[in-house]
């Protein structure tokens, strides 16, 4: 049996050039994940900012409620549900024009926005609150403050966190199938489908990922060293 | 203005005055109509037992803490208004903390540079343009209207921009080096906070105020995280300072020196000055029962 699923496999994978869709299906995985992570960087830093600031005043009091409940839908309801209703619900009523990847970007953007808020803001009020009033005291204004003293260093203690985050958000993006977008996922099931046959496809995609993954925390970990250079040298 | 007997704050040399200072957090009242007069030049000193107030009383001087009533007006800016920009007068007004505070992110060079460049390059930028706009239009006898004036002292903004930073740096580096030369830091110019002693982080910390050019330094127990044997180098700094007519408001538990540098003690307790006069007055001669009682303690 070993032999033929072999056989089959190497037919399909080398010479009828599935190779090629698999490379074009991790590419888009990789481009989901990564830029999904950008704008979740993003977005999640700008609501966690706008949750500490302080509330005396009624705008910020507006936008922390507007952020709440932004992160309550995120955070309560499926990616799968979020894709879904992305692609055939929101596309279609505003009549817009996008590429499944696109789309599936900003979806995975908002979604992991609204847990990196939640990373985000522990980061902040790990901050010893001595840097932003030593800032604050020179006449630094707020946003200056937090982002030349205190987001800086909150980055460097949620380093670790973000690294997961973005390892999570890589094997998420399995499902994206689901609005027709071809990741490494469905290019492996496009393989076995090909000829019933998903032994040795599966597990080659579980290794990919799994290498994937491997090769992210081997960059967080060498970042994270360098991050560390102002701690001692 | 806002003066004193008819006169103008200019006149009596004023620089803070505190009318009916009162803080509460939540229902406790931390400090209870506090009246106070700094002048040009004067050295306070803050002393009291540990939950009087003197902290609270500092921080509230440049609205680290919003005062929850009365009146802080610095050169005749009432400071407690929500309506005036704070961070202009912080600019003037240095701050050094108990635990130091050095930014972690950033080197010893940066740590002092970081203010004065941002704010002195934006500052620079903007008068410059203008400056630029208006020398032109006043050569061709012309003048703007509004909406023309903001249109060209925008784009004059963005072609000055990078001659002025490069300028503003050179400065602002230049006074910083010249800083830690002072306080024979030098050599630790690119090193990060976290490879420094307590003593050196604070002379840091004290050259970091310094280099706004600030017209009153407010220290906030700058001993108090110390070793033993760094308490002296850190004085020794803040004497210098004092001796060359910096005005400063020293909250500090270091009864000698106060005693030595201070042109004034105010005494605190309960919230509320119990007592103030000359160092001899009130460590000779002290009226209040509760000075005596607290001096007795400490001295």
């Amino acid at each position: 049996m070993g032999k033929t699923e072999w056989q089959l496999f190497y037919g399909k994978f080398i010479k009828a050039n599935g190779y090629r869709v698999v490379l074009r299906g991790l590419v888009a995985t990789l481009e989901i994940a990564v830029f999904g992570l950008l704008i979740g960087i993003f977005i999640g830093t700008l609501i966690a900012v706008i949750k500490v600031m302080p509330k005396y005043k009624r705008l910020p009091r507006i936008l922390s409620a507007v952020c709440d409940v932004y992160v309550g839908f995120f955070r309560g309801t499926p990616m799968v549900v979020q894709l879904l209703i992305g692609w055939f619900v929101i596309l279609p009523a505003f009549h817009l024009q996008l590429d499944s990847v696109a789309v599936a970007v900003i979806v995975f953007g908002l979604n992991s926005g609204a847990y990196i808020s939640e990373i985000m803001r522990g980061g902040i009020n790990s901050v010893d609150p001595g840097q932003l009033e030593a800032a604050r005291a020179v006449g630094l204004p707020y946003h200056t403050s937090m982002l030349r003293v205190v987001v800086p260093q909150a980055v460097k203690n949620i380093l670790p966190t973000l690294g997961n985050e973005f390892i999570t958000l890589i094997k998420e993006t399995s499902v994206v199938s689901f609005i027709a977008v071809v990741d490494v996922t469905k290019a492996f099931r496009q393989i076995g489908d090909s000829n019933y046959s998903y032994i040795i496809p599966y597990l080659m995609l579980a290794l990919t990922y799994l290498i994937l993954v491997i090769g992210i925390s081997r960059l967080v970990k060498l970042m994270e060293r360098r991050l560390a250079k102002n701690e001692r040298h | 203005m806002n003066g004193i007997n008819g006169k103008t704050t200019e006149e009596t040399n004023v620089l803070i005055e505190v009318r009916g200072l009162c803080k509460s957090f939540g229902s406790l009242n931390v400090l209870e109509n506090i009246d106070i007069t700094i002048r040009k030049g004067e050295k306070v000193a803050v002393i009291g037992p540990s939950g009087s107030g003197k902290s609270t009383f500092l921080r509230c001087l440049n609205c680290m803490e919003d005062p929850t009533g009365g009146e802080i007006l610095f050169e005749g800016e009432n400071l407690a208004d929500r309506k005036v920009d704070i961070n202009i007068h912080r600019e003037h007004m240095g701050m050094v903390f108990q635990q130091f505070n050095l930014f972690h992110n950033k080197t010893v060079l940066q740590n002092i540079m970081m203010a004065p460049l941002i704010l002195q390059t934006k500052r620079e930028i903007r008068e410059t343009a203008r400056a630029q706009v208006e020398k032109r239009a006043e050569a061709k006898g012309k003048k703007h209207n509004r909406f023309a004036m903001w249109w060209l002292c925008g784009v004059e903004r963005i072609k000055v921009s990078k001659r002025v930073k490069e300028q503003v740096r050179e400065r602002v580096k230049e006074k910083a080096l010249n800083l830690l030369e002072r306080i024979g830091l030098s050599e630790k110019a690119d090193a990060y906070p976290a490879t420094l002693s307590g003593g050196q982080k604070q002379r840091i910390a004290i050259v970091r105020a310094l280099a706004m050019n600030p017209k009153v330094i407010l220290f906030d127990e700058p001993t108090s995280a110390l070793d033993p044997e760094m308490v002296g180098e850190v004085l020794d700094l803040i004497r210098q300072l004092a001796e060359e007519g910096m005005t400063m408001v020293i909250v500090t538990h270091e009864m000698g020196f106060a005693r030595e540098v201070a042109d004034r003690v105010l005494f605190m307790a309960d919230g509320g000055i119990a007592e103030e006069g000359t160092p001899e007055e009130l460590f000779g001669n002290p009226k209040n029962p509760r000075t005596k009682d607290f001096l007795s303690k400490v001295l």
